[in-house]
């Protein structure tokens, strides 16, 4: 048989590894080239990868959550058995089929048969240990359909797979009532995204020491431009939230405060400001929090701003983001809508130095002009690095965020040039 | 309890039994006067005289014939063949006469002869001097077949030997007499003194024939050894750094399927090491038994460690006999995946 070795390619300019999320097939398995074989994560875009070459899998690497080095061996293929009537038994089964079947035509039979017997059973003896055949017995599984990697495709203990626990025991009988109320737990393994999340997490809050500025915003003006706006919004276009109005206006305060739109480079120990402001955008997607980025923001039009974060956001949602849409970011901005509390402190996207919270808008009896009035109230909660973004500096960014929210009109007013 | 090395562990063995019982008499060449070539019996003639303890001529199938003579009629021999390369004159004593008295006379006679003869490698003993001839005799039916390791499992095996009813051939691995040997001959000599198993009651006990010793317990492989290669064995599984289980058989015939089996069973994989020759030798014998009763727990091909199959040499005595690198050859082999 000839066999084809297909190593980890290079899913991106920099990768040195990529985890394994899922597998499509397994060995035994026939697939036909381009069939999508593997799901691999790299930094942060979930790839699935297709079959170089039509064949049965002779042996897989890793299982999920095992980060496979780009170059290594992922997948082993016997091009020898692609997933046609190839093996004595395929045939008779095809020739069983024709026969009950009256007249059908060779296509059609070659396709029961692929059904019947996906896996191609291979020739001649089995080769396994005497205990592996004792185990295979007892577990009622047919050694013909395992694929051994072992030394001569020889099937090894773990090719199994069958576990060593022994027969469950029916202990509700014994203490029905007691049995009953205990609830059991349930493992969930850490990875893919998840662990993906766990370890940026865990890193930026080890490393970075956060402090929180939470200041309250009035936001009636701005809510009244919004609900004017999107009174006369053409059908096909969905309404406008705070979201963009609140990018755009901190594209404008990080203008006067570029320490705010920065990365830390830890190796080099430099501090990176940005021109440009590409704005990551906190997003709750099925699989768990994903940071798709909106790129140049700051030369963005509010309509442009909301259609291109929606845009990036439901990609992340849908899972279609490229690995570009999803790295980058120098500062981001987090808000959970009408889940957004009155004040949170959130943790700094590494290894940007600033985030920006919204928390929930809300309607609330303030003092104003000596009266006590009803005005729409939404607190903005932001973390820095201290390390790089001093107390005085964040305080004043956010104030002039807050000055160009509360007078929505400034967002859309250039700078005063002075001299 | 006393320090002894092997010889005078034997030595103790003999003395007792000399003592307890008037029927034993000690035979062979110049064990008397002299004490044996390996000093097994010094003193022994000078304590129980040469009634008891007899010198014979330089003749081995006279020895085992008047053994037989002497234990038919009554007295409980022990002969002593000088080194177990010189037994062969009297293996038609030993095979056609010896092992069949019991059967050919209905259980009317019996021969209650012990035959103690030193034997294996590792002595610069070249091809007269350094025979493991121990598979020669466990195929003869009737027989019994035992070779201690060490100074209390001699002693003990050597006085249930002599109290034993039918024949048992004693084999002593002579490169063991003056300490444990783990193969390598560059390193310098260990006392038995140094080592738990010299530690030897001085009086009366004996060690069962058929019961094999785990001298190590471990999980991860089986090795079934006896004499020299226990320590070899040990040697080689602790430098690979396995939690290999050493069984030390002790007596060859009968042989302790239990013991041997349920450790196959617990780790799946088994090594037999002997000094022997590999081709029908003892090792061969094992090998059967565990593949007839632990066939399904085999989770690779047993390993077999011998001499080479080539008369013992009188050069190049470390490239034959088999020390830790081939016993770890083996265990690589034997610990492959499965």
């Amino acid at each position: 048989m000839s066999q084809f070795v297909f190593k980890m390619p290079d899913l991106g300019e920099g990768t040195v590894e990529a985890e394994i999320v899922a597998w499509h097939t397994k060995p035994g398995e026939s697939v036909d080239e381009d069939q999508v074989i593997v799901e691999v994560m790299t930094d942060k875009a979930a790839v699935e990868v297709p079959a170089p070459v039509s064949g049965r899998v002779v042996s897989i690497t890793g299982e999920p959550g095992d980060k496979i080095a780009v170059g290594s061996p992922l997948i082993v293929f016997d091009t020898a058995a692609a997933p046609t009537v190839d093996s004595p038994r395929a045939a008779a089964v095809a020739a069983q089929a024709a026969a009950v079947e009256a007249p059908v035509a060779p296509a059609q039979a070659q396709v029961v048969a692929a059904a019947a017997a996906p896996v191609a059973p291979r020739s001649g003896r089995v080769m396994t240990s005497p205990a592996n055949r004792r185990r295979a017995r007892e577990a009622g599984v047919d050694l013909a359909t395992v694929a051994g990697s072992g030394p001569g495709g020889r099937i090894l203990r773990s090719d199994l797979a069958l576990g060593s626990q022994p027969t469950p025991r029916d202990v509700s009988a014994e203490t029905p009532a007691v049995r009953a109320t205990v609830p059991e737990t349930t493992e969930i393994k850490v990875i893919g995204l998840r662990r993906l999340i766990a370890q940026r997490m865990t890193e930026a809050k080890r490393t970075i020491p956060h402090f929180a500025y939470v200041e309250e915003v009035d936001v009636t003006e701005l809510e009244s431009l919004r609900q004017h706006l999107n009174g006369s919004l053409p059908q096909a276009v969905p309404s406008l939230t705070y979201l963009p109005f609140v990018v755009l206006a901190l594209t404008r305060a990080l203008d006067s405060f570029p320490q705010c739109n920065a990365c830390y480079d830890a190796t080099r120990e430099v501090l990176v400001r940005h021109r440009a402001v590409h704005v990551g955008v906190a997003t709750q997607t099925p699989d768990g929090l994903k940071v798709p980025v909106v790129r140049n923001a700051q030369g963005l039009s509010v309509w442009d701003l909301a259609a291109e974060i929606r845009r990036v956001s439901e990609r992340a949602r849908a899972n279609t983001a490229t690995r570009d849409e999803l790295v980058g970011s120098t500062i981001t901005v987090t808000s959970l809508g009408k889940l957004g509390g009155i004040a949170s402190t959130p943790v700094i996207n590494a290894p940007e130095v600033a985030i920006i919270g919204l928390n929930k808008a809300a309607e609330r009896p303030v003092v104003h002009g000596g009266t006590i009035v009803v005005r729409r109230i939404m607190n903005l909660s932001s973390s820095f690095d201290h390390r790089f973004v001093d107390g005085y500096d964040a305080a004043a960014m956010i104030q002039m965020l807050k000055g160009l929210l509360e007078h929505p009109a400034t967002i859309f007013i250039p700078k005063v040039q002075t001299s | 309890m006393a320090n002894m090395n092997m010889i005078q562990a034997l030595n103790s063995a003999m003395d007792i039994m000399l003592g307890r019982d008037p029927s034993v008499v000690l035979m062979g060449e110049d064990i008397g006067y002299f004490g044996g070539v390996f000093r097994a019996t010094e003193g022994l003639q000078r304590k129980y005289g040469e009634q008891r303890v007899l010198d014979t001529p330089i003749a081995e199938g006279g020895i085992v014939a008047a053994a037989i003579g002497m234990g038919v009629n009554g007295l409980r021999p022990v002969a002593e063949i000088q080194f177990a390369d010189y037994i062969y004159p009297g293996f038609d004593q030993i095979a056609s006469e010896l092992a069949r008295i019991r059967y050919r006379s209905a259980g009317e006679f019996h021969a209650p002869v012990t035959i103690r003869t030193p034997c294996g490698g590792g002595i610069r003993g070249g091809q007269t001097h350094s025979q493991s001839p121990e598979g020669i005799f466990t195929h003869v039916s009737g027989l019994k077949v035992v070779m201690p390791s060490n100074p209390y499992d001699a002693k003990g095996l050597l006085i249930t030997s002599i109290e034993d009813d039918d024949p048992v051939i004693f084999f002593e691995p002579k490169r063991l007499y003056n300490g444990p040997f783990d193969g390598d001959p560059n390193k310098p000599a260990v006392p038995w003194s140094a080592h738990p198993k010299g530690l030897v009651n001085e009086g009366y006990y004996t060690v069962p024939l058929g019961k094999a010793d785990i001298v190590r317990s471990g999980t991860d492989v089986t090795v079934v050894t006896y004499g020299t290669m226990v320590f070899v064995a040990l040697a080689a599984a602790a430098a690979l750094g396995l939690d290999a289980e050493i069984i030390d058989l002790r007596s060859l015939v009968p042989l302790d399927v239990d013991t041997l089996c349920s450790s196959v069973r617990k780790t799946g994989r088994c090594v037999v090491a002997h000094e022997a020759t590999r081709f029908s030798g003892f090792g061969a014998e094992i090998l059967s038994v565990v593949q007839e009763e632990c066939f399904w727990d085999l989770e690779a091909p047993i390993q077999r460690v011998a001499g080479w199959d080539t008369p013992y040499p009188h050069a190049f005595e470390w490239e034959y006999f088999p020390g830790q690198q081939r016993v770890r050859t083996a265990l690589t082999a034997v610990m492959e995946p499965a």
